[in-house]
């Protein structure tokens, strides 16, 4: 007998089930990081509490869930506009940094000066360089018909390299013995921090904005009906006339835009300057954020809280176990895995056949 | 050996309509055989259960006085019925010889030595090694003929396959479709194509509403007297008055209207050319396949194609997006009502807001008047009928039939002057169609002009002021509709031409 694999689509999928299953995929990269932490030789419980827990027991550790959340969190909110309207941008961490690039500029232009317009004026110029990075993709896919996925893809490479190219070149901090990084940012260019000796900065106030401004024009607005019809059918869109086109642009511009938010909030944030390592791959985790957080603004205030806690547990993980801090790109890879596990599971039957072998040739 | 092949009795009942009644024919090996039916006459469905994709209600295929059991396609390629369909089963990514070892029992030499000797025996230039996607429509077929082959069948089934072909290739698949048969494969082939029966078959077995209406001798036959036979005497039973007076205003021109695909699945429009008088009903009938959809999608101005001038009240609109035409009063109903015409994931009311014609005020600077779309949905659904008054509803739990009425009252609401649909009655219950119907007559007597593209010449006669036909996307003289006979319409839509 030879098992034959079958999958059928299911008729009705409950909704419910549908945002339900995030948490499912959740429990089970717990499960599973227990699992590796076992192999591994270390006592799981007390692994994964040193991974999960002891992050966030203190006001401090909360402080840099959140300082960690927030960049996730923009990014990810801006993600959801290209990929509910069928616009696969994966490209963020590019623009992300072209947005850190010339939110930098700016900064740098400013680095003796003092003043209240310095900050909104980095924070602009952030957006706008996310906006045109993204732009480049939108723009190849509209009218040479090109595949967004592989430009914006590619797209990351172009900007990180650029940045390096500035911070060793051009940029580089003259009184800086040759380290590849920028000059520090005046003090006029720096997010206000919200408490006194924690990290967490007005840039969350940013991220917030974004969430509810990203409900409002999903749910409330023509742009938003349109998003959501294209979603779901470009067929319909089409014969409704909708400008496809302008779309593209807008959803790319949008996505860009919050991507460079983030990359300047990083620098103007706990970072100060310009150097080569301004992001963890925020632009590429948050990809996993939109779709743990099912591309709705508050599901992805919740994702974006959770991947933040891998980032912050690998790093307890690799003081207090001594395994490299990479562990936490295992979980998120976990998370991804079983939500799109859980996710297939959940549209599909799958079914085990046994045929006999003669069955199969003929 | 001789094959025999018989179909006792077979029945396929789906709900609400009988796809196979009581069929029962015989084939014989050493001839060629032509299924031959319009659209939904039930010849896909009786190939689908000979192939054994579906299984019939009720009756028996033998082949050679054995009883098959064909629960599943591996039990027809068993028994050596071989199959090829219209739409091409291969991977396009991969070579043609990787496409064709997929489900092969024989090593990659011996399988390979097979194949060029087909390739030699009948005169088919396919280079084994190029990936599929790099051949033409004709040399993909040529691949699925190959594959039959291999297996040595006995029974070859060929579903509409010059559908996709030039001239060229088809004359070329009807001599190795000849040769075939002269080596004893039995060789059912299906098809609308009157033209095509004639030179290429022996014998016709003709369906029409899942029944076998005739078998007959091809020599026995004439294009008029198969296409009467196809299409039937369909008496139209309240046919609508005509009600156009020669001096009526021409409300919608369209000139020069040339189209051009590279997709082998998209037909090519050669230089249409019609005009629509104010009141009046045009009716554009055809087989499907033949350039409705590019010419639905044209009209409605999803495709923009240069150099065509359409005039609509005395405005030129040709490269007006749908959402523009809207504007100027054109409303369109496409046929494929589930995915195309609204969504079914979305509310009832998010549906009607697709059609958001300026004075709707639907999107008020820009954001939703969701108060306004739904007002507006519920006078919809009481206008037009529509078996629910709760507006929330998402529009998959519709029935087809109220699916369409609310996709109509959607599109009528904003009292067009032109109203563009294609086969708006298509899979709909008889009370769905008759309201549909009326709605359609309602129009015109509003003095207000219908375009209404068809499969259906029932519909179409009881319907029309004039008629057209479209066949391989060229449009015949357009002729009113009381000049218009059923077997004029077949012998046109079948290819065929009258005087």
């Amino acid at each position: 007998m030879v098992p034959l694999i079958k999958v059928e689509k299911r008729n009705d999928v409950p909704m419910a089930l549908y945002f339900f299953t995030p948490f499912i995929a959740i429990i089970l990269t717990i499960l599973g990081g227990g699992i590796i932490f076992y192999i591994l030789g270390f006592n799981p419980i007390e692994a994964l509490k040193f991974y999960f827990i002891t992050p966030i027991s203190n006001l401090y550790g909360l402080s840099e869930l959140l300082l960690k959340a927030t960049p996730l969190c923009l990014i990810a909110i801006g993600l959801s506009f290209c990929f509910k309207s069928n616009n696969w941008n994966i490209g963020a961490e590019g623009q992300l940094t072209f947005g850190a690039i010339v939110g930098g500029g700016v900064a740098l232009l400013f680095y003796n000066q003092e003043g209240f317009y310095i900050l909104p004026l980095v924070i602009f110029a952030g957006a706008i360089g996310g906006m045109i990075f993204a732009l480049i993709p939108a723009i190849l896919k509209t009218y040479f018909n090109t595949n967004e996925i592989l430009v914006s893809l590619m797209l990351v490479y172009v900007s990180k390299l650029l940045l390096d190219y500035l911070v060793v070149g051009p940029w580089s901090n003259p009184e800086g013995f040759n380290f590849p990084e920028t000059r520090q940012f005046s003090d006029s260019s720096r997010m206000p921090l919200l408490f006194e000796g924690l990290r967490i900065h007005a840039g969350i106030f940013l991220a917030l904005a974004a969430v509810m401004l990203s409900w409002f024009i999903l749910y409330k607005t023509y742009l938003g009906f349109q998003i959501k019809v294209s979603g779901l059918s470009l067929k319909t869109a089409k014969y409704a006339g909708f400008k496809g086109k302008t779309m593209i642009l807008v959803v790319f511009m949008i996505s860009g835009a919050c991507a460079g938010l983030a990359g300047v909030g990083e620098i103007t944030g706990p970072i100060g300057q310009l150097h080569r390592m301004i992001s963890p791959d925020y632009g590429f985790t948050a990809i996993i954020v939109a779709f743990l957080g099912r591309l709705n603004p508050f599901g992805i205030i919740f994702a974006s809280l959770v991947v933040a806690l891998t980032y912050l547990g690998a790093e307890t993980a690799q003081i207090f176990l001594q395994i490299p801090k990479y562990t936490g790109q295992v979980f998120q890879g976990m998370i991804l895995f079983f939500l799109l596990a859980s996710d297939y599971l959940l549209f599909f039957k799958v079914k085990i056949l046994n045929l006999k072998k003669n069955e199969l040739r003929h | 050996m001789a094959t025999d092949l018989r179909i006792s009795n077979i029945s396929k009942i789906y709900p609400g309509c009988v796809a196979n009644d009581n069929v029962s024919l015989q084939f014989k090996s050493g001839k060629i055989y032509a299924l031959l039916g319009e659209n939904g006459a039930g010849k896909s469905t009786l190939v689908k259960i000979l192939s054994g994709v579906i299984s019939p209600d009720n009756g028996e295929v033998f082949l050679n006085e054995r009883n098959l059991k064909l629960s599943s396609p591996l039990d027809a390629k068993k028994n050596k019925i071989g199959m090829v369909f219209q739409h091409f089963n291969l991977f396009e990514t991969l070579s043609v010889f990787e496409n064709l070892s997929i489900d092969a029992t024989e090593d990659n030499k011996s399988l390979r030595v097979r194949i060029n000797e087909i390739l030699k025996k009948y005169n088919f230039s396919i280079d084994l090694d190029v990936p599929v996607l790099n051949l033409s429509a004709g040399q993909k077929q040529k691949v699925e003929i190959i594959r039959c082959l291999l297996r040595s069948p006995k029974v070859l089934i060929m579903d509409e396959p010059t559908s996709v072909l030039t001239e060229q290739e088809t004359e070329e698949l009807f001599i190795s479709l000849k040769k075939f048969c002269d080596e004893g494969i039995l060789i059912i082939y299906i098809t609308h194509k009157l033209k095509e029966v004639l030179s290429l078959c022996d014998e016709v077995a003709v369906m029409r509403k899942g029944k076998v209406v005739s078998v007959s001798q091809t020599q026995n036959e004439k294009v008029e007297t198969l296409a009467n036979k196809m299409v039937g005497q369909k008496l139209a039973k309240i046919k609508k008055k005509i009600n156009i007076s020669k001096n009526k205003d021409e409300i919608f021109k369209v000139k020069h209207l040339n189209f051009y695909s590279d997709d082998p699945f998209e037909t090519n429009l050669v230089n249409l050319n019609f005009s629509v008088k104010k009141g009046e009903c045009l009716g554009i009938a055809g087989i499907s396949g033949n350039g409705q959809n590019e010419l639905f999608q044209i009209l409605s101005g999803e495709i923009i194609t240069p150099d065509t001038s359409i005039i609509f009240r005395n405005k030129e609109i040709a490269k007006l997006n749908p959402k523009q035409r809207r504007e100027y009063l054109m409303a369109f109903s496409p046929e494929d009502r589930i995915s195309q015409a609204a969504v079914p994931e979305l509310k009832i009311y998010e549906n009607v807001a697709l059609n958001n014609f300026k004075s709707s005020n639907f999107f008020e600077k820009g954001l939703v008047n969701e108060r306004k779309i739904k007002e507006h949905s519920k006078k919809i659904l009481s206008d037009f009928s529509v078996n629910t008054d709760n507006v929330e509803l998402k529009s998959q739990f519709l029935s087809g039939g109220n699916l369409q009425k609310l996709i109509l009252g959607r599109e009528l609401i904003t009292a067009p002057e032109l109203l563009i649909c294609y086969n708006p009655t298509w899979g709909l219950d008889v009370g769905a169609i008759n309201y549909i119907h009326e709605t359609l007559i309602k129009i015109n007597d509003q003095e207000k002009s219908t375009i209404l593209i068809s499969t259906d010449t029932e519909e179409l006669l009881k319907l029309s002021d004039r008629i057209a036909v479209i066949y391989k996307g060229k449009l015949s003289k357009i002729m009113p509709s009381e000049e218009v006979t059923p077997e004029k319409l077949g012998v046109l839509m079948g290819g065929g031409s009258i005087d």
